[in-house]
């Protein structure tokens, strides 16, 4: 018996080389490397600008009376705070205060944006060669609800479909940005960044969720004023 | 016996020895050394190799796919985008490449979504 045994050990030992060796030549000569792409500024800056951050149009305003959660988020100040926070930390940009009363000319963003007669003189006034200012939306997506859901019957081995109950909760974070010129008032850029975290619950903190979609876009962001970079991965061939 | 056999091992290593030396300006040797150095992080000369690569062989898709890699990693990335392109007709079944073409299409599709221009180009 010992024999047999042993002969059919070595058998199987032979196939698991011969596989080994046929799958060699696929992955041979091919490594993953990392990158850093290299991301230019998006605006055109020398880098030491003096920048006003003007208040933003909050876009759910309206729906703060109708949803409770949203009552316990001050938009407009979290948002200022995380910007200035960034921009001064991670730039070379010098932030100008503005008057804490300053209104917008209008809370309709089409209209902000060709609003240049008031920008032109926000930045004659402040001595800021780049202003700041757009639009903000945050809401609490709740998409809990019955969901089909296919299963195997462990009885019959046959294919069903049931209806189950998932309890879902997002952040959605959508922020406008408008940048314009502080000698002339144009306009020299509009971009839009959008981003939606699940949480686990219905009971997911409201800031904590505003706080994770900021810092998601956080690169996005800081690019509008700064070179930044993005991690990525590739294949690269060795021979 | 053993001295044949040590003669038989040493032609070896010469003939070896000799058939590397000659490679030196094949587009294998270029792809070797360029992609030891990308791996180190030196992309400028890994470019360089990788360019040196494509002129020796124009229809070597690893050279391409090598080429458009450093080329992003350089911030060049119309030029990597035409050089994926590339590598991809000349070697359309290759799951590396399309994988990493398809990396980089989702890239460079919101880069220049966002920027409104394809940066990088002539």
């Amino acid at each position: 018996m010992a024999p047999n045994f042993s002969s059919g050990v070595k058998r199987v030992a032979a196939l698991v080389l011969l596989a080994v060796l046929a799958a060699l030549p696929a992955s041979a000569g091919v490594t993953q490397v990392k990158l850093k792409l290299p991301l230019k500024p998006r605006l055109p800056l020398r880098g030491n600008e003096k920048v006003a951050l003007a208040p933003f149009v909050i876009a759910t305003e309206a729906e703060k009376a109708r949803d409770k959660r949203l009552q316990n988020v001050d938009l407009q100040a979290e948002f200022q705070r995380f910007l200035k926070k960034q921009i001064e930390k991670k730039t070379k940009l010098e932030i100008v205060e503005l008057p804490t009363d300053l209104k917008l000319p209008t809370q309709n963003l089409s209209e902000l944006g060709r609003s240049t007669e008031f920008w032109r003189a926000l930045g004659t006034q402040t001595g800021a060669e780049i202003l700041v200012s757009g639009s903000l939306e945050f809401r609490v997506e709740d998409r809990s609800g019955y969901k089909t859901e296919e299963y195997v019957s462990p009885i019959d081995g046959r294919t069903y479909y049931r209806q189950v109950y998932v309890e879902q909760t997002g952040f959605l974070f959508d922020i406008v940005f408008l940048v314009f010129d502080g000698r002339s008032g144009e306009k020299i850029l509009q971009d839009e960044f959008k981003d939606f975290r699940q949480t686990g619950g219905r009971r997911a903190d409201e800031l904590q969720g505003l706080f994770e979609n900021l810092f998601s876009l956080e690169n996005q962001i800081l690019n509008l004023f700064v070179a930044r970079d993005r991690e990525a991965e590739r294949y690269i061939f060795t021979d | 016996m053993l001295r044949k056999f040590a003669l038989v091992v040493g032609a070896a290593v010469i003939a070896a020895g000799c058939s590397s030396y000659s490679r030196t300006d094949k587009a294998q040797t270029q792809i070797s050394f360029g992609s030891s150095v990308a791996r180190r992080g030196l992309w400028r000369e890994a470019a360089f190799r990788f360019e040196r690569a494509v002129q020796q062989e124009p229809n070597n898709a690893r050279a391409h796919n090598n080429l458009a890699v450093a080329l992003e990693a350089e911030g060049e990335f119309s030029r990597a985008l035409a050089e994926y392109k590339r590598a991809l007709e000349l070697d359309p079944g290759d799951s590396y490449i399309r994988r990493n073409y398809a990396r980089f299409a989702e890239f460079y599709t919101s880069y220049t979504r966002t920027t409104g221009k394809a940066t990088g180009g002539p």
